[in-house]
């Protein structure tokens, strides 16, 4: 089994562990990081179940990126978007707009979320349903999703404003 | 296991573009070339090819760049995202067909992880930006142990899957001519919906002038086994008045020309009923003002 010392930079700490090099980032944050908190839907990058940020700002695929390619880059989960224990605010959109039924697409809509408004913080509807693009809600929720997302730039804006907020890397 | 293990392979990491070169002619034939890794890394698809080695492109960040240089055209490197189309100013404004082949490509994780380059080298008659590169003409570079050389796009694919690319070159950019101030060129595609491949695609590029086209190209993806140039339909519009005759004629023609297959995103005798419709539309929208209506 060819391996390899694999440095990753999660969620804002550095994670060193030896992986097999065909070890995709999706099964290293899972099974070597055990960071279940991204899923695994389809495996090969149409459901978005398995979208994390890399750089704090661009959505990937985990399934279908090498573990090994993600070295060196701010890989940011669903689980790093909490500050000191409080929610994040798109996170409380998501609450509040009730945007939630089985929860298995919310990580990957949390961080597809956190994206889109990184490149446009103030994005229309119509902006907002291209972006979610690329993101299966199986329990066809997606109007209390698009209103989440709404909600969330809203707070983010205000936030901004009062200089705090901002996306986790 | 939280999901499919990848056959197992060994890595290789070259540093420079050479050394890359130097790499693929040692291991000849199997080697697998990683660039966003959309379709190398699907499950499926690597099951298949099973490469003893896969050699990534990480560490060559020189070859990130799509630069468009007045005069010359766009120069893409192999590691320029699909997503790095939509946001370069010049691709919206002069390479129309280019630009919309991205618009509608896959989903944003996607577009931020597959290359341009991925596109042409997979050599799927299915392949956006393939589609829009042929109708638009230009040139792949490819890298070998002598130097380099540059491959017209129109010989470039030679059966599905397989391009003129030799086992031990890297190809290191595409290359899109400078369109004249009477280009036009535009892309459709046909899907159900954006995460699915294309049922049909269509590009055209021509210079059109007060009384027609001068030239015209025109490429049909998912009508053969690669994509397709439909020479005999271009000859149609070439010197003549864009009528609603003549688009019948058009549509006709592309009909005959393509030899679709039946798979599980249409049938046979669907795309080759919607081929002439949506060409037409395209080559409408192409043509803009200078379309004369009867
Ligand atoms: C969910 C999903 C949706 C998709 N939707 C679309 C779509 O809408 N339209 C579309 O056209 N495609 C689509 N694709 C297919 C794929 O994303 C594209 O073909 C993409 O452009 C491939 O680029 P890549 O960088 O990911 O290539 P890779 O997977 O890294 O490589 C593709 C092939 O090219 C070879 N290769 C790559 N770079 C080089 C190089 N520099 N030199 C030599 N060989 C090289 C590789 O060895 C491999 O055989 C989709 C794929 C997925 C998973």
């Amino acid at each position: 089994m060819k391996t390899k010392m694999i440095t990753l930079c999660v969620n804002g700490k550095d994670h060193r562990f030896e992986a097999p090099v065909n070890r995709t980032l999706l099964q290293a944050l899972r099974d070597d990081l055990r960071l279940t908190e991204t899923k695994y839907g389809c495996g090969t990058g149409e459901c978005g179940g398995c979208t994390v940020l890399v750089d704090g700002k661009d959505s990937i695929c985990s399934c279908l990126t090498l573990a090994v390619e993600a070295e060196g880059r701010h890989i940011t989960t669903v689980g790093g978007m909490t500050r000191n224990g409080e929610l994040h605010p798109i996170q409380v959109a998501f609450i509040e707009e009730g945007a939630i039924q089985c929860g298995y697409c919310t990580p990957g809509m949390i961080m597809k979320t956190a994206s889109i408004l990184a490149n446009n913080p103030t994005p229309s509807e119509e902006e907002i349903r291209t972006g979610l693009e690329g993101n299966i809600c199986r329990c066809t929720g997606y109007e209390k999703i698009v209103q989440a997302v709404q909600r969330a730039s809203q707070m983010l804006d205000t936030s901004q404003n009062q200089k705090t907020g901002g996306l986790g890397t | 296991m939280s999901s499919r293990i990848l056959p197992q392979f060994a890595l290789l990491t070259p540093q420079s573009i050479s050394e890359a070169v130097d790499m693929l002619a040692q291991y000849q034939g199997q080697v697998s070339v990683l660039a966003g890794g959309t379709d190398l890394l699907v499950w499926n698809y690597i099951r298949k090819v099973k490469p003893t080695y896969v050699l990534r492109l990480s560490a060559l960040d020189d070859l990130d760049y799509m630069n468009y240089i007045p005069g010359e055209g766009l120069r893409i490197g192999a590691r320029a995202k699909v997503a790095q189309l939509l946001e370069q100013p010049e691709v919206a404004g002069k390479f129309p067909a280019l630009y919309e082949s991205a618009l509608t490509f896959a989903t944003p994780q996607i577009r931020n992880m597959a290359t341009v380059m991925g596109n042409v080298l997979r050599a799927s008659p299915a392949g956006d930006c393939s589609c829009a590169i042929l109708a638009l003409g230009g040139q792949v570079v490819l890298q070998g142990p002598d130097g380099q050389r540059l491959v017209d796009i129109d010989d470039f694919w030679i059966s599905y899957g397989v391009t003129a690319r030799k086992n031990d070159e890297l190809a290191v950019e595409l290359r899109i001519p400078e369109p004249t101030s009477i280009t036009r060129s535009a892309f459709y595609r046909l899907t159900r919906v954006h995460e699915d491949l294309a049922k049909l695609n269509v590009a055209v590029r021509f210079e059109m002038c007060q009384n027609g086209c001068r030239s015209a190209r025109i490429s049909m993806g998912c009508v053969g086994p690669t994509p397709l140039r439909l020479k005999q339909t271009e000859k149609l519009l070439e010197g003549v008045p864009v009528t609603d005759e003549l688009l019948q004629q058009v549509a006709a023609a592309a009909r005959k020309e393509i030899a679709p297959i039946a798979d599980q995103r249409s049938t046979e005798e669907y795309r080759r009923q919607v081929s002439g419709v949506i060409l037409t539309r395209v080559i409408e929208r192409a043509a803009g003002t200078h379309r004369i209506a009867i």
